[in-house]
């Protein structure tokens, strides 16, 4: 009798540790983050909306933040190593979306709750919240090609060679070139994300001589602006993203034309709300859910509308205006632009 | 203390600081056990080869700045090969992609010995030519593995007679990482060509004075560090299973670890089981910075200054050796 009933309490004990062990059902919860690409603005707003978000949110008692600059090997490594840490969830921009697939794979199966946020991944068990990036460049390349007419030439500034965003986005930007058969690309270089790189593409080929008749950029757009002001070039009409320093040079250069298409680097933040209602059982009706990007032209009253509403000349340069998402994200300005995660 | 530091002195201090980050990583995370081994196994791979690659080359006397572009190449021409091709075929990806490794790492060499080009200029200029041609192989990550080639860096090695608890300690990529590296670097190092190698890196003069072909033995060391470097990509398909055109962080990692790993950078001297251990402690701390939650910005200065306070105590303690 006393031996049943100290087996009892033993095997009670047991489920408890168990179910606490595999699911973690109430919180604060710890949560893992890890990105691959560092030093760019971004993905530090995409950083601080995660962290913000986890402040906001009262749930999260502790972040784990791998962000350096790697490959999906180096990013395999890093969820590893999450893992080991024993975190709740992880939230992730994938360096590629085939490449870490057996990291997430192995999360899922440690009973982790695994968001990748801004691009896709091919696990299955993986949710994914993400900018819809073939949209992205397919809005902004045919206002583009709009703008100058249908016929002429444009520079095709694209981001790293490799990286999955660039490949979905130049889908996107060949979908619009395919529909206006007078539309070339006079030059096509990669960016690589670097706005001093950048630069350096654009004033180069301007003192080629070469005609171009509109810019498209993966995001590295003010130094575009900035590059053809600075050699006193013809301004012709550039697409970038809703970065803050673009934006506000789409409401004050004179004679710009110029579209911002948005791309949220608050996704991040989006991506800690979706973790949390997985860990708190409330699991998405889609696997996927893709947050469709809009474009803000200034040559329309609306567009300027849109544009000088979200202009914010206090944030950096280059970051996306957007910091916050409807319905995803819960935390202020300040919150996100102190970057403060909890406990810090 | 003189001797032991002249001997094997540095690896057996590498050996015992990789065991106290053991013990530490055990004291702040109760739970590593032998799965968490396994994934910091996985994690060391890549590295692991591309400081082979890198401490053959230095104890020659050069330095090969292409080594991450050489490893981001042979990658995508395995994952490219194998994309759609039966599993079989793979058998034949691996040697081919060894030989275009062998092969790309001699034309290093050859370029080097022919040109009188320095071997920071020539390694730099193949970095790039290395990179763009990743690039025009594979213009994005893709391609695929073979299911047994990913297998082999996959769980652990079952050994008949040993309990478990030992083998689950022995990752499969544990095992392929001391093959691949012992197969190439023990009949090297005990051959004369190996010697050959030091004495170059040590004296070129003397070394040509003492009959060693110099020119034909810094083409063969460029040549196994190509061949290494094609291990190196292998290794990032099958724990990818992809090819990624951009090269990774291995070229710095690399020079890193040699150093960490006590193979003095103007060449003649020092080892690989150096340079390998250097890998781990540096793998592992990563590891450590990631449980802690260290700010990730800060993480980086953390291994920076890690490194330079390992060599440079390292430094200290031999030139005390030397005076007492």
């Amino acid at each position: 009798m006393r031996n049943s009933r100290y087996l009892a309490t033993l095997l009670g004990g047991a489920a408890l540790l168990a179910s606490a062990v595999a699911s973690n059902a109430e919180g604060p919860y710890t949560i893992g983050v890890s990105n691959t690409v560092q030093g760019n603005g971004w993905r530090e707003e995409m950083i601080c909306a995660i962290k913000a978000q986890a402040l906001a949110s009262g749930e999260v008692d502790k972040l784990n933040i791998a962000h350096r600059n790697t490959d999906a090997s180096g990013q395999l490594e890093d969820l590893r190593n999450l893992i080991s840490a024993g975190v709740d969830a992880i939230v992730v921009n994938p360096a590629d979306p085939a490449g870490i697939k057996a990291a997430l794979e192995e999360a899922t199966k440690a009973g982790i709750v695994v968001v990748a946020v801004d691009q896709t991944v091919t696990e299955p068990t993986a949710y994914i919240i993400s900018n819809n990036q073939e949209e992205y460049a397919y809005l902004g390349a045919k206002w583009l090609f709009e703008t100058i007419g249908g016929k002429g030439s444009v520079v095709y500034m694209r981001g790293a060679a490799g990286a999955s965003a660039d490949s979905d986005r130049d889908t996107g930007f060949k979908r619009a070139l395919a529909e206006f058969p007078d539309v070339t690309v006079a030059h096509e270089v990669f960016t690589g994300w670097q706005q001093d790189q950048g630069k350096q593409q654009i004033l180069d080929f301007i003192s080629s001589g070469l005609p171009f008749d509109g810019i498209w950029t993966s995001g590295i757009d003010n130094v575009i602006v900035d590059a053809l002001v600075e050699s006193q070039t013809p301004l012709v009409p550039v697409v970038g993203a809703d970065n803050a320093g673009f934006v506000g040079q789409l409401t004050s250069v004179e004679g710009l034309k110029g579209a911002a298409v948005t791309n949220p680097g608050s996704i991040g933040g989006a991506g800690v709300t979706l973790a949390l209602q997985i860990l708190n059982g409330k699991k998405p009706a889609e696997q996927t859910v893709l947050v469709n990007p809009q474009i803000w032209a200034n040559t329309t009253d609306e567009g300027m509308a849109q544009l000088k509403a979200a202009a914010d000349p206090s944030l950096s340069p280059e970051w996306p205006v957007s910091i916050s998402i409807p319905d995803w994200t819960t935390y202020s300005k300040e919150q996100i632009v102190a970057c403060k995660g909890p406990g810090e | 203390m003189m001797a032991f530091f002249r001997g094997k002195g540095w690896v057996t201090g590498l050996f015992v600081l990789l065991a106290l980050l053991f013990v530490f990583t055990r004291v702040i995370q109760p739970n590593y056990g032998a799965n968490d081994f396994g994934s910091l196994v996985r994690a060391v791979l890549p590295f692991a080869f591309a400081v082979a690659a890198q401490t053959v080359v230095v104890i020659a006397g050069g330095i090969d700045l292409s080594v991450a572009s050489m490893m981001a190449l042979t990658s995508v021409i395995a994952a490219a090969m194998m994309d759609g091709a039966s599993e079989e075929f793979a058998l034949l990806v691996v040697p081919f992609v060894l030989l275009v490794g062998f092969a790309l790492g001699a034309l290093n060499g050859i370029l080097i010995v022919v040109t009188r080009v320095p071997d920071i200029v020539v390694t730099l200029a193949m970095l790039f030519v290395l990179q763009g041609a990743a690039l025009l192989v594979l213009g994005a990550p893709g391609g695929s593995a073979a299911e047994w080639l990913k297998e082999l860096v996959v769980g652990t090695v079952g050994m008949p007679g040993v309990p478990e608890a030992v083998t689950d300690w022995i990752p499969k990529g544990l095992v392929l990482l001391l093959v691949c590296l012992g197969v190439v670097w023990i009949p090297l190092r005990r051959s004369w060509l190996g010697l050959s190698i030091y004495a170059i890196g040590s004296n070129q003069l003397a070394a040509f004075r003492s009959g060693v072909p110099v020119a034909r033995t810094r083409i063969v060391a460029y040549a196994i560090a190509g061949l290494f470097g094609a291990m190196g990509g292998l290794t990032l398909t099958m724990s990818t299973g992809i090819g990624a055109p951009i090269p990774g962080p291995y070229l710095l990692a690399s020079v890193a670890s040699v150093v960490l790993g006590g193979v003095v950078l103007g060449g003649g001297r020092g080892g690989l089981v150096g340079p390998i251990v250097a890998v781990f402690l540096l793998r592992l701390v990563r590891t450590d910075l990631t449980l802690l939650a260290i700010d990730p910005n800060v993480a980086a200065i953390v291994e920076g200054t890690i490194m330079v306070v390992v060599v440079m105590l390292g430094a200290f303690l031999a030139m005390r050796g030397r005076t007492q």
